[in-house]
């Protein structure tokens, strides 16, 4: 492969709008860099441009100063087609839905791999051929198979990739590997595992490796079980200042030092047991015709009523696709029905209380939420003064309040022109911000919180818990879905987290 | 399936149901429309001094009308319309006239009817499946040539005009003002060929009346597909999804399995005309394969308004170019002289045949959404 | 100076790179050349009557589109407070009734409207010109709005099944306001324009039609001569047939083409419009979808 610790100068513009604009990036043969930094900021362009995925009808891009035709007709790019593969984000997006996902697994270059149950297998471990059978004769239907099962099929096609590289004598690094959020829809049972055969096969054959996360907690993993190779491992954290894009290196103490504060202070702050519950869910569920219990206890052997005291965070955990995020809407009322019976401060709530009702009393004024895509939770044609403008709050929002309430979560100087920026025009990070301003703005007594880490680079995350730390000091009660378990339970504690399994 | 099954059985029951009732309506207002009117003017025309042929007479009588009621003009004039309209019908109607049998709705007819609405079917399967195919066809060569990154006829030549004009492009002078002109006469054609599939089917049909034989089937055809904007407005259709699909993201993760995505139309990685006209179409290895089975599988309930719009293309070919001897044409001549019971016959047959198109296409995407959502 | 140089520049760029503005511009041009050459080689009695036409059809055309967008959001909200007041025989009576109206053919549907005007009229119900033409807008709009309603449930069914209208459900955000403020006007506007465009040309198009269908009457006792003029009307009439048909001698003698230019000017005038308003109606909603990415 010919990417010889190439720096890359690379500008992206689409419709006369410069987008991205970074030079020196580099990105070196026979590493695994991880590259952080909050959503939005150009991660996954830069690499499908370095890969030679990115259309040059829709976007103007420019390598080194050659216009990416010149680029992507050259011999580097091809080895890198030839030998790599791309992992993309979104696993549901990325499968066609016309093909079962055996087929897609045999497809083009694909058909050659003569590993393939053995990944499969290792990816499924303990499953049968009957189950994997079930598993690869379906086609990818939106939850069914689940978000994680669909992406550790495009990861599995990864590692096919990888196993089958021509063998050369020299052991030199051969293919470019891009994992774009691979453990996105993963719990951090399969992320760990597939972290444990990447590695393995990178022990075994080096290659170059590219994987963007926002997942910080991966960092602890990879450095506990790959000492041995960290000298070839790169943490990398790509950041925007002053308009231009730059790559620092990110130090992994900073993170691993920072949960390890989070945790001391956890545990030194004294439990107040007098802390009122503010909200009371009984522990049997119906939703959707599934039934959900909450426990105390990983193995679901004591089901307990999911309490969250007044300035206290509970954590709720459970293997994705159990229902997390359907038991949290069933509480906000949202899906109306079911079996269903909670207590918030004095209001009874059940599967039959009326529409009016939850938007009369609870929405937005003792309960809200904050939802996991800020993308789709803000109206993006809004500006970011409109989007705080519209809530039903008790006083009403002067612009010196808005200011001083983005201050919380904004550098102070930043505030004025965001105020009147369109949401589309932020970036990730800022948008996830935003969509957490726009619940505290409410004040109101629970907020429920689902992702509410996603997209943040290292620096939002902690003012975020800065500023819930805040909240519940002032008497808020927070519930967290999060798959950040590191960073959550040592915020929980133990008494803080709950646990759902799905119900007999 | 089965809840959209009754819904449409019971549209088409429920529409019947309505029809029969207003023609029963309208049969039995029209016969008591009839006897007052009969039993309004029969009086002035037993009057034995008058001869309402004669206009000199109508003249008198109704001078003395104004005389004798002099504050009701308007009454006056619609007695005397009354009279006259009974008068022609006498002679018109033949529902007046004795030894007819009756009018409407009689065995005869209905047999005639059959006749036509078979044809008007057979006209309709065909120019449908014509229709899907060459939309489908278009789209897909506007798709391939938008890949291919082509800029329209227009701008190549001005392209070209351009370079023929600056001094060093001496080489191509050589070549002759030829190459340059092409482009433009492919413009051209273009225009011509737009202004043809958008023109509505009269303004064709009169133009070349004078050359084709109007009710001959293939004309019907040819004419159904080609004109009223059907082709081009379902061409584009199908080209917004290739278009949406392709930005997907199964597309890219098939890039990164090394299927190709190159356009070109001469090229073994690329596309080749032949590909595009055959049928099943097929592009192995190719991610156009993916674009276009998911575009298609989208494209197929749009069958149903496609059905729908076609249906009116066809009626306004039949009625407007007075077709006679089929079955739309017989519509309107029914609505004309009022035989409301045939018209909403063939209206009934015209809705049934949409309602069983879109039977039918919700049956096999049933059939294609059972199978990809995994229950068999 | 040197600003208004940049602004032309800018609005010569926009106007460039945006298929929409020029098929806009390009069918006021072509309007005007028409006009240009009919002042010149039409008499005046022909003109004025296709004025009149095109006036009659294209505010015929808009005020379908006005029509067709009210009762789609009125039948389009009607539906989404049905299904989630849990009014289940409500929504479905209606589902069932729009389902029906689909189902007819348009000009099926149109014409049945039309022999009911026909009663109006007869009746002297509806006596002014613009009443006539506002209830024959209104008879083409009952046909034509389900596309405008199928719009906005699809807007509407787009933001529900992402995270948008229960998010902002939760912070207390009125439902009406969600629909019509948030996803309506900030997220759909193009959406709705692109969907006017398109009603306007099916507009012009149905209504030429019809119009042309009926000359021969719909009932012995009213004449299209009742309704007012419209395009399809004046086509219909025996002189313009006339010129159509000049049309097909074309192919056999080429020349002919001059005698078109000059002789057959009120049929091809007529021709002309229609087609040339349908192209650039296209063209335009075309423009729109791939400047906004609808």
């Amino acid at each position: 492969m010919v990417i010889n610790n190439l720096s890359f100068d690379i500008e992206i513009a689409a419709e006369g709008k410069l987008i991205v604009d970074i030079r020196d990036f580099s990105l070196e043969r026979g590493r695994v860099t991880f590259l952080l930094g909050e959503s939005g900021i150009g991660k996954s362009l830069i690499s499908r441009a370095l890969y030679g995925l990115l259309d040059p009808a829709e976007l103007t891009v420019t390598v080194n100063s050659r216009p990416y035709p010149e680029y992507t007709a050259g011999e580097s790019v091809r080895e890198i087609q030839r030998q790599g593969f791309f992992v993309f984000q979104e696993p549901s997006s990325h499968l066609n839905p016309l093909m079962t996902l055996g087929d897609q697994l045999r497809e083009g270059t694909l058909a050659r791999a003569t590993d393939r149950s053995e990944v499969l297998h290792a990816l499924w471990e303990g499953a049968d051929e009957r189950d994997l059978g079930s598993i690869l004769d379906v086609y990818p239907k939106p939850y069914r198979p689940s978000g994680g099962e669909k992406q550790r099929i495009l990861l599995a096609m990864a590692l096919e990739k990888i196993d089958m590289r021509p063998p050369s004598e020299d052991r030199s690094p051969e293919g470019l590997f891009v994992f774009d959020e691979p453990s996105g829809s993963l719990d951090n049972h399969y992320r760990n595992l597939f972290l444990d055969l990447l590695f393995d096969r990178f022990r075994k054959r080096p290659f170059t490796a590219l994987v963007i996360t926002h997942d910080y907690s991966m960092i602890s993993r990879v450095t506990r079980t790959n000492w041995d190779v960290m000298d070839r491992v790169d943490f990398r954290e790509l950041a925007r200042r002053r308009g231009k894009l730059v790559m620092n290196d990110f130090e992994p103490r900073t993170y691993t030092g920072w949960v390890e504060g989070l945790r001391r202070s956890t545990e030194s702050g004294l439990d107040d047991p007098d802390r009122k519950p503010v909200l009371v869910v009984e522990p049997f569920l119906e939703v959707f015709g599934r039934r959900l219990v909450v426990t105390r206890d990983v193995e679901g052997q004591q089901p307990a009523r999911l309490t969250v005291p007044r300035g206290a965070m509970v954590y709720l955990k459970a293997p994705s696709g159990t229902g997390k995020t359907t038991l949290v809407k069933r509480v906000m009322g949202l899906i109306p029905g079911g079996t269903f019976e909670a207590k918030l401060k004095d209001i009874r709530l059940t599967g039959t209380t009326p529409r009016t009702f939850w938007h009369e009393r609870i929405w937005g004024r003792s309960m809200t939420m904050v939802f996991q895509h800020a993308d789709e939770a803000l109206n993006l044609h809004s500006t970011m003064r409109e989007t705080l403008l519209g809530l039903p709050v008790r006083e009403p929002l002067t612009t010196e309040r808005m200011t001083r309430l983005a201050g919380e979560l904004f550098d102070g100087d930043e505030v004025g022109d965001l105020l009147g920026k369109k949401v589309r025009m932020l970036s990730g990070g800022q948008k996830q911000r935003l969509n957490l301003l726009r619940a505290l703005a409410l004040l109101t007594d629970v907020l429920i919180l689902d992702e509410p880490l996603n997209g943040l680079d290292f620096e939002s995350s902690t003012r975020v818990i800065d500023m819930l730390h805040r909240k519940m000091h002032a008497g808020m009660g927070l519930l967290v879905i999060s798959h950040n378990e590191e960073i959550f339970d040592a915020l929980a504690g133990v008494d803080g987290t709950y646990y759902l399994h799905a119900g007999q | 399936m089965r809840r959209k099954l009754i819904e449409h059985i019971g549209s088409i029951a429920f529409v019947a149901l309505i029809f029969a009732l207003v023609i029963l309506f309208l049969k039995d207002r029209e016969a008591s429309d009839r006897r007052a009117r009969a039993e309004l003017v029969a009086p002035y025309l037993k009057l034995p001094s008058v001869d309402f042929g004669n206009p000199r007479d109508r003249a008198l009588f109704r001078e003395t009308l104004d005389l004798f009621r002099p504050r009701s003009r308007a009454a006056n004039d619609s007695l005397m319309k009354a009279i006259e309209a009974y008068r022609m019908a006498q002679f018109t109607d033949p529902g007046m006239k004795t030894g007819t049998g009756d009018r409407g709705l009689s065995w005869p007819a209905v047999r005639r009817l059959s006749g036509m609405y078979v044809r008007f079917i057979i006209v309709y399967a065909i120019v449908l499946g014509l229709t899907f195919y060459a939309a489908q066809t278009l789209a897909m060569i506007r798709f391939v040539r938008m890949k291919q990154g082509r800029s329209s006829y227009c701008a190549e030549f001005l392209g070209r005009a351009k370079a023929w004009n600056r001094p060093e492009a001496g080489l191509s002078r050589r070549a002759g003002v030829v190459p340059v002109l092409v482009p433009l006469f492919k413009a051209l054609a273009k225009g011509i060929a737009y202004a043809v599939l958008f023109s509505p089917a009269y303004v064709i049909g009169y133009a070349l009346r004078a050359g084709f034989e109007m009710d001959s089937v293939l004309f019907m055809i040819v004419l159904g597909v080609v004109s009223n904007g059907l082709l081009v407005n379902y061409a584009n259709k199908f080209y917004t999804l290739l278009v949406a699909e392709s930005r997907k993201g199964y597309v890219e993760t098939a890039l990164v399995k090394n299927l190709s995505g190159v356009y070109a139309w001469n090229s073994p990685e690329g596309i080749s005309y032949r590909s595009l006209l055959r049928l099943p179409r097929r592009f192995p290895g190719h991610v156009l394969q993916h674009v276009y089975l998911n575009a298609r599988h989208q494209y197929f309930p749009t069958l149903k308004e496609q059905a729908s719009f076609l249906i009116t293309g066809l009626i306004i070919i039949e009625m407007a170019l007075n077709i006679q001897g089929h079955l739309c044409y017989e519509l309107l001549q029914n609505i004309l002289y009022r035989r409301y019971d045939i018209a909403l016959t063939i209206i009934l047959g015209i809705f049934v045949l949409v309602k069983v198109t879109e039977i039918l296409v919700d049956l096999r995407q049933h059939r294609e959404e059972r199978r990809y959502e995994n229950r068999g | 100076m040197k600003i208004a140089a940049n602004t032309m520049a800018r609005i010569r760029l926009a106007f460039l790179s945006s298929q929409h503005a020029r098929w806009a511009v390009l069918w006021f041009a072509g309007m005007a050349v028409l006009l240009g050459w009919d002042l010149l080689f039409l008499n005046r009695p022909a003109l004025a009557q296709i004025q009149t036409a095109l006036l009659n059809s294209l505010v015929g055309g808009f005020l379908v589109v006005l029509f067709s967008m009210v009762l789609g959001w009125l039948s389009a909200l009607g539906l989404h407070y049905l299904e989630q007041g849990g009014n289940r025989t409500s929504y479905l009576l209606l589902t069932f009734s729009l389902n029906l109206l689909r189902s007819l053919p348009q000009i099926i549907g149109i014409l049945l409207g039309y022999v009911v005007l026909t009663i109006l009229i007869l009746q002297d119900v509806l006596r002014a010109p613009i009443l006539q033409v506002v209830s024959m807008s209104f008879v083409v709009s009952l046909f034509v709005f389900l596309e405008v309603s199928d719009l906005i449930r699809e807007r509407i069914g787009h933001y529900r099944a992402l995270d948008f209208f229960d998010a902002m459900l939760c912070c207390g955000i009125k439902e009406s306001r969600i629909i019509n403020t948030e996803i309506l006007r900030k997220n759909s506007l193009a959406h709705l324009v692109h969907k006017a465009v398109a009603v306007f040309g099916m507009a012009v198009f149905l209504q030429c039609s019809i119009d042309f269908i009926i000359s021969v009457g719909l009932s012995t006792e009213v004449s299209s001569t009742n309704f007012p003029a419209t395009l399809g009307s004046v086509l219909a009439r025996m002189d313009s047939k006339q010129d159509i048909l000049a049309i097909g001698m074309v192919f056999t003698d080429v020349s002919y083409i001059t005698a078109l230019a000059f002789r057959h000017l009120q049929g091809i005038n007529i021709a002309f419009i229609i087609v040339f308003t349908l192209v650039c109606t296209y063209n335009i909603a075309n423009g729109l979808v791939r400047r906004y990415h609808l």
